[in-house]
């Protein structure tokens, strides 16, 4: 019988007066997401690794141009495309941290057992899972938008030094930089219905990470034409496709920018779908 | 109130929890007891919805807890002091649980006051002690100042400072009309704590009573005599519902009469006593006997 015992609960604030919303479960999963180092760690090397890159791409190209006295001269258009190039250069490295964080925002509850404490809260779940979908996806974008504009910024001073010039105000510029930043969010939110299904840090990792580099190289490697043909409509190559492709609408040789995008909304939805069934139907 | 009606649940071939029925009422302290393994921790997780019946139904206030317009403030539950991830400071975790319901800053700062986690509320939960992390479970079942409170072995891990702060806690809770549901595999803890007793074995129901019963009819009492005349006292004591022990030399065990009776026939033939001592069962004791019949009745239906 000590006296160090804490007083008998006292309820002076009037908790009760509360529920549970959408809105609240939106501010909750935004507490998690910022909360974790892992979240921190992985936004900030995707925006290092997208200004890394773009330095080392536009100081290679500018030398590659020979004093650019060519390039200079180029149409405007053609200029645009040197320093686009070389802004989202750094998205093929940084969709693999992307995805790693992805399958961590969910797998990682479930290692831990905190998903049990999400969904004692959220005893429906799905809004748990839609909340946790819009809180990446936004996220994501925000961080992917910084780190392709920032490295816009940084190759267009590059090639400034040889004299070629873009503007961000260009559809041609800004366009895929949006695009490049769309896609990044949309791995992460294709991971988190990956990692949502198998539940394991681990497991989740490595499905995605052999989505993305494995399944197209064994394709290529496999000597028939359907192996061939199904490439375009992989996860990475249609994702590439929405910031790297020059024409907006499909054309004999390309998809284009929305055919693209329409694919990887379809690798997207149907993880999502998928998650959401399972974590309605699992115990947990 | 929590009211499960034929609630079962099997994995596979293995069925935890077996058709089991039962109330919980407000006002009191009920313990939850069983063997490891007897289903307990599935009997909470059912009713928190975390695991979904494989037949029967179990209600929280009438309704299934995930139908509640807000959960946390319905039923505070600390089911697995773990179920929090590692990475995050114990004052996050609890902002983020208080998010959801829109719950704000200033009750997050009561429960960790009430919970004496001040001092730690900023350090990632994966450094904390067994203890730290119970204390934070508790703080997170109080947040929504629940009228229902469901704690599976909350004093695991505490130091006997915080075992005596919950069971304070609890009875304060139930004294102020909540439903509180504790499990314990201390019996000597549900004895000084619970009003009530459920019991578990095997997945079924054993006793469903108050302590009192529980402790008063799981096993019979007795009375210790010692004296020098231990062979001619146990021939007077002989009838048909007396049963007398023979332990050691001029020591004996008699059960089905009062240490009054045993004196007052004693005194009547001139026997001297020299200890005359009653042995009331203890609830350890009383478990012990009822889980004890589980077992022999189950491995005789086996064979």
């Amino acid at each position: 019988m000590t006296a160090i015992t804490p007083a008998p609960p006292q309820h002076a604030t009037p908790a009760r007066a509360s529920r549970l919303s959408f809105t609240g479960v939106l501010r909750s999963e935004w507490i998690k997401l910022r909360s974790l180092r892992s979240t921190v760690w992985s936004y900030g090397i995707v925006i290092a690794i997208s200004l890394g890159m773009a330095l080392i791409m536009s100081l290679s190209m500018v030398n590659g141009m020979n004093g650019g006295a060519d390039a200079a001269s180029a149409p405007a258009d053609q200029q645009a495309r040197f320093v686009v190039e070389s802004s989202v250069f750094g998205v093929y490295f940084g969709q693999l941290v992307a995805a790693v964080l992805g399958v961590l925002v969910i797998s990682g509850e479930y290692s831990t057992g905190m998903i049990r404490s999400t969904f004692t809260a959220v005893p429906k779940r799905v809004p748990a899972l839609a909340a946790k979908t819009v809180v990446l996806f936004l996220a994501t974008y925000l961080v992917g938008l910084v780190a392709t504009v920032g490295a816009f910024f940084l190759s267009s001073a590059m090639f400034a030094a040889i004299g070629v010039t873009a503007s961000l105000a260009a559809p041609g510029v800004f366009l895929p930089l949006l695009g490049g930043a769309l896609y990044l969010a949309l791995i992460a939110v294709f991971s988190l219905g990956v990692g949502a299904m198998l539940r394991s840090s681990a497991g989740g990792i490595a499905a995605v990470l052999g989505l993305i580099l494995l399944v197209p190289t064994v394709l290529q490697m496999i000597p028939a034409d359907w192996a061939h043909d199904v490439i375009p409509y992989l996860l990475p190559s249609a994702g590439m496709g929405m910031f790297t492709t020059t024409t907006a609408v499909a054309t004999a040789d390309e998809f284009g920018v929305w055919l693209n995008l329409l694919i990887v909304l379809g690798w997207v939805g149907a993880a999502m779908a998928g998650a959401a069934v399972l974590v309605r139907r699992r115990d947990a | 109130m929590i009211t499960a009606a034929g609630l079962t649940k099997r994995y596979g071939a293995k069925t935890a929890v077996d058709d089991i029925s039962f109330i919980v009422q407000p006002g009191r302290v009920t313990g939850f007891l069983g063997p490891n393994g007897a289903g307990k921790s599935t009997t909470m997780r059912l009713i928190v919805g975390l695991d979904r019946p494989t037949s029967g139904r179990v209600t929280v206030n009438g309704r299934a807890f995930a139908e509640h317009r807000a959960p946390l403030h319905e039923v505070g539950a600390l089911l697995d002091a773990k179920a929090v991830h590692t990475g995050r400071t114990a004052e996050n975790h609890l902002l983020a649980m208080a998010a959801t319901h829109g719950i704000g800053r200033q009750r997050v700062r009561e429960v960790i006051e009430l919970t004496g986690l001040e001092s730690v509320a900023r350090k990632r939960v994966g450094g904390f002690s067994l203890g730290m992390g119970q204390r934070l479970g508790i703080a997170v079942a109080l947040l929504g100042d629940p009228a229902t409170l469901i704690l599976d072995e909350p004093v695991n891990g505490l130091d006997p400072e915080g075992v005596l702060w919950v069971r304070r806690l609890v009875r304060h809770l139930a004294s102020e009309g909540r439903t509180v549901f504790l499990s314990s595999h201390l019996m000597s803890e549900m004895a000084l704590t619970a009003d009530h007793l459920v019991v578990l074995g095997r997945g079924r129901i054993i006793t469903d009573a108050p302590v009192a019963d529980v402790i008063a009819g799981g096993t019979r009492s007795s009375v210790l005599v010692r004296s020098p005349h231990a062979s001619r006292l146990a021939e007077v004591l002989a009838g048909p519902d007396i049963a007398v022990m023979r332990s050691e030399s001029g020591l004996l065990e008699v059960t089905g009469i009062e240490a009054a009776g045993i004196g007052d026939l004693a005194a009547a033939h001139g026997l001297a006593i020299h200890e005359l001592t009653p042995q009331t069962a203890s609830l350890e004791e009383a478990y012990m006997a009822l889980t004890a019949d589980d077992v022999e009745y189950r491995t005789e239906a086996v064979r």
